[in-house]
């Protein structure tokens, strides 16, 4: 079989379902979509606050408040809130990330109502009573260690320490020890009292149900949720892409060593989202191992089982950060910066082929109907649609902008986005502070 | 009394309704399952062959050969077979464990049976060239090292070795790193003809097709290939442990770990369907008896978790636990036999049993939403639900049928009596991950992972 040529641009597959999006007067915006073909619901209820909201002493605060939020409210325990969720075999958890906090449940359909139920008393009534502070900090601080034994994370939280400098994303949402002795329960009730306020948050409800009992059942439960008129989310200065190469090299006694190499990525809206993606794909994140820096330096020179690249995954709010990965045997260190180096650079610098945007936007086109396979997948993008603007048509609107991307869209993108001679280069496992080798015996 | 209405058979039904199976003349089991409610399409091939099939010398073959898959055949060149994946808008992968090999494919249902070539071809076209042999040497070794610097695989790989001494349960799915290093082409060639024929694979399609417009193209390309030699079966049983093992692991970690191992009925015997609601029980959610026990209570631990697989062959009921800075491996192991004991004296109430089946159950269709998540349900029990003493009913995928049914008939009695008959001190192994330069009195050893390592 010729594979020299992609199958015309295949059509992007039929994907459809109906979205009915209303505003309750409190300001909470409710995302609704039937499917049945599942006996089953899922919530995503997201109010937009999170680490980036905290400040650096208060580092882990946002991810705290998350987490301790369904460890007791107003009606109801730690243990009825998880005894009434175990009871019907559902799922349900609170969390806090950068940019995003709340409950997501996955409940069977004739569930629901309860699910309901109790995502809203998690969003409204939370306590954060003492001991469960305690016992989460206790937890947490543990937790913290255990990041050192993960050689590929604790490469990347040292890189975030340098390109976002003076951003919050230098943080590592789960906080630092240091930081978590600082914190106390008005820290938390504060917080929550501050962000989690009906017109900072999108409740999204997607699966078995029937739109018009649901929608009296949310009109009823959150509509007793008091809209705060003056809340206004703080604004974030955005931070600076770095102008020269930092190379930072950390000692850990591991088998492989663990690479990132990267700098400031983008936001999600900016307009050229589309066109990295293309690069994305060309670059370094693609099916199986056809993207240049895992057929080069994986396929063809067997240097690593895991080694990628990416622009747009971590794009959000803020812009993220554009990194390439490898984690190989320290043997391997110097020809494995090198061929990262030289793939950044010369997606930089040289044109990509037609060849290579075709088959990326047939990638791209082709594999978006699996972002809408299940319940909390549609819930997911409902949520992103409103966050970024995306437009509910965006079902038929992504494959045209993936479509209108070219060759020379590519280049500018990648020259004005990479930054090759300004490179982050951390490197964590058998090298001394230079980036020599120590050899292990 | 019963406080909610016993579990129904919806899950079930959701997962096998509609499933067809056939039988080509060669051997090679067919089941297909459509759903039109999204347009794509799920397939998957799965072998029986694993880590259980390997021998002492030449472990990690199977893994090995999972990888070789994708180096090129006589149609498709290395590399070839990703490019289609990505020009389709596809996505591919494979995994192995200690049962099984499988590969898979989800595309549009507008073209995906680009998979049905390649899978019909790489069954026994596979070239094994030397270079391509030796660089993916190199890549499967690199995998190898992810796991040697992974606190809980180095535990893990450890406490198996340890439970295991005749039974190939005894080494890791990646295979011992020595062993990958001897390995040839040749001897993974003739691996691969051992084990790589129509009448030891399964081929499962979910998804937005038509059945019968299906398989004459099924037929036409996987009816030709010869049935190959029936494999023989294996007779590799572990004698009974007599008497408790222990080992410790040492490692640079900032947090130790402890795993503790019994072991545990092979799928399909009776005791089996108990396990899975102990396990339940002992360790899903905030109510459950160690969450309550080792994170609430004792603060003892940042998790703690109990698991109990489904195998061909009897494998090992596992309890994981990492340590908060502080506390006692020996203190944290106690408190988890004070549960086993606990769980003897006081059986689980009605209740309790009755939220364990729940949970479940409604696992089932929580996990199971998308066509590739059911084509690996299905295709995992045609190809371990094997064994004689299984029923008719409940053999291969229709294991699935019967499976509520028969966790709902387990009685807490009955969950008593398993803990009383197999958490015994002479039928576990235990391992303590202990920092490097600990000095620890008496200790032990590891926890399992049910990782399975993917290409």
């Amino acid at each position: 079989m010729s594979s020299d040529k992609p199958n015309a641009m295949p059509t992007t597959a039929h994907i459809h379902f109906d979205v009915e999006r209303l505003e309750l007067p409190n300001g909470l915006v409710l995302l609704l979509s039937e499917n049945h073909h599942t006996p089953a619901v899922s919530i995503n209820a997201i109010t937009l606050t999170g680490s980036r909201f905290e400040n650096d002493e208060q580092a882990g605060l946002a991810s705290l408040v998350g987490e301790l939020m369904d460890e007791g409210t107003t009606t109801r325990t730690w243990k009825q809130l998880a005894g009434a969720v175990e009871a019907v075999g559902a799922r349900f958890r609170t969390f806090g990330d950068y940019q995003v906090s709340g409950a997501q449940g996955a409940f069977l359909a004739h569930d629901l109502s309860l699910g309901l139920d109790i995502t809203a008393d998690v969003l409204m009534n939370a306590t954060f009573p003492e001991d469960q502070i305690q016992l989460h900090k206790g937890r947490r601080a543990a937790q913290i260690k255990s990041r050192l034994d993960v050689p590929r994370i604790q490469a990347s939280d040292a890189f975030n320490e340098l390109i976002f400098a003076g951003h919050p994303q230098h943080r590592p949402a789960i906080g630092y020890e240091a930081t978590l002795a600082n914190l106390q329960r008005q820290d938390f009730a504060d917080f929550y009292r501050r962000y989690f306020v009906p017109n900072n948050t999108l409740l999204a409800i997607v699966g078995d149900f029937a739109t018009a009992e649901v929608k009296r059942w949310v009109e009823e439960i959150f509509g007793r949720w008091e809209r705060q008129d003056n809340f206004q989310p703080p604004l974030i200065p955005p931070v600076k892409r770095q102008t020269e190469a930092l190379e930072k090299f950390i000692n850990a006694p591991k088998e492989q060593v663990n690479i990132f190499i990267g700098h400031l990525g983008i936001e999600r809206k900016n307009p050229d989202y589309y066109a990295l993606l293309v690069m994305d794909t060309i670059l370094g994140s693609s099916p199986g191992f056809t993207s240049r820096i895992p057929r080069i330096l994986r396929d063809e020179q067997g240097l690593a089982y895991s080694t990628y690249s990416n622009i747009t995954a971590s794009a959000g709010l803020d812009a993220g950060r554009f990194i390439a990965y490898i984690g190989t045997s320290p043997d391997n260190l110097e020809q494995a910066l090198s061929g990262l180096r030289r793939e950044i650079a010369r997606m930089a610098q040289e044109p990509v082929t037609a060849h290579e945007v075709e088959s990326a936007q047939a990638y791209l086109t082709g594999n978006f109907v699996f972002d809408f396979q299940t319940n909390a997948q549609i819930a997911e993008f409902l949520i992103e649609a409103e966050v970024y603007e995306l437009g509910f048509d965006y079902l038929q609107t992504y494959p045209e902008r993936i479509r209108a991307v070219t060759i020379a869209e590519v280049a500018r993108v990648a020259a004005h986005y990479l930054a090759p001679d300004a490179l982050t280069t951390v490197v964590v496992g058998p090298v001394d502070e230079l980036g020599n080798v120590i050899s292990q015996t | 009394m019963l406080t909610t209405s016993p579990p129904t058979t919806d899950s079930q039904s959701f997962l096998t309704r509609g499933v067809q199976k056939r039988q080509l003349a060669n051997g090679l089991t067919v089941i297909t399952k459509e759903r039109h409610d999204k347009p794509v399409v799920a397939s998957i091939i799965w072998y029986r062959v694993g880590s259980r099939n390997e021998e002492l010398g030449q472990t990690g073959k199977s893994h090995f050969l999972e990888h070789m898959l994708f180096k090129g055949t006589d149609r498709f060149q290395k590399g070839e077979i990703d490019l289609l994946t990505l020009q389709n808008g596809g996505a591919n992968n494979a995994f192995t464990w200690l049962d099984f090999t499988a590969y898979y494919f989800t595309f549009a249902a507008d073209r995906w049976q680009v998979a049905l070539d390649i899978e019909a071809n790489r069954m026994r076209h596979t070239s094994f060239a030397p270079e391509e042999f030796n660089s993916e040497k190199q890549v499967v070794e690199e995998e190898l090292r992810i796991g040697l610097d992974g606190p809980w695989e180095a535990l893990e790989n450890e406490v198996w070795a340890t439970a295991f001494r005749q039974h190939p349960y005894h080494w890791p799915t990646v295979g011992w790193l020595d062993d990958l290093e001897a390995a040839t082409a040749a001897d993974m060639k003739a691996y691969y003809d051992k084990w790589y024929h129509p009448q030891n694979a399964t081929l499962v399609l979910v998804g937005d097709f038509n059945t019968d417009e299906v398989m004459p193209k099924v037929e036409a390309l996987f009816g030709t290939i010869p049935t190959g030699l029936e494999a023989r079966p294996l007779h590799i049983i572990e004698p009974v442990q007599k008497g408790e093992k222990r080992v410790v692991v040492k490692k640079e970690t900032p947090v130790e770990r402890l795993i503790i191992g019994y072991h545990a009925p092979a799928i399909g015997e009776d005791d089996a369907y108990g396990m899975h609601l102990l396990e339940t029980i002992l360790s899903t959610g905030k109510t459950s008896r160690l969450y309550q026990r080792l994170v609430e209570q004792d603060q003892s631990v940042t998790s703690a978790a109990a698991h109990y697989h489904d195998h061909i062959d009897a494998s090992l009921f596992y309890f994981q636990a990492e340590l908060k800075p502080g506390f006692a491996l020996a203190a944290v192991e106690q408190a988890i036999y004070e549960e086993l004991e606990r769980l003897q004296n006081e059986p689980p109430s009605e209740a309790e049993m009755n939220k364990a089946k729940r949970q479940i159950e409604a696992d089932l269709v929580l996990s199971n939403e998308e066509p590739l998540q059911q084509a690996i349900l299905l295709g995992q029990y045609e190809t371990i639900a094997v064994a004689q003493r299984l029923p008719e009913a409940s053999r291969g995928y229709h294991y699935l049928d019967t499976l509520l049914e028969r966790i709902g008939a387990v009685k807490a009695v009955d969950v008593a009596r398993l803990v009383r008959q197999y958490f015994t001190s002479d039928n576990r192994t235990v391992g303590y991950l202990v920092k490097e330069n600990a000095n620890p009195a008496s200790e032990a050893t590891s926890t399992g992972g049910a990782a399975d390592e993917q290409r």
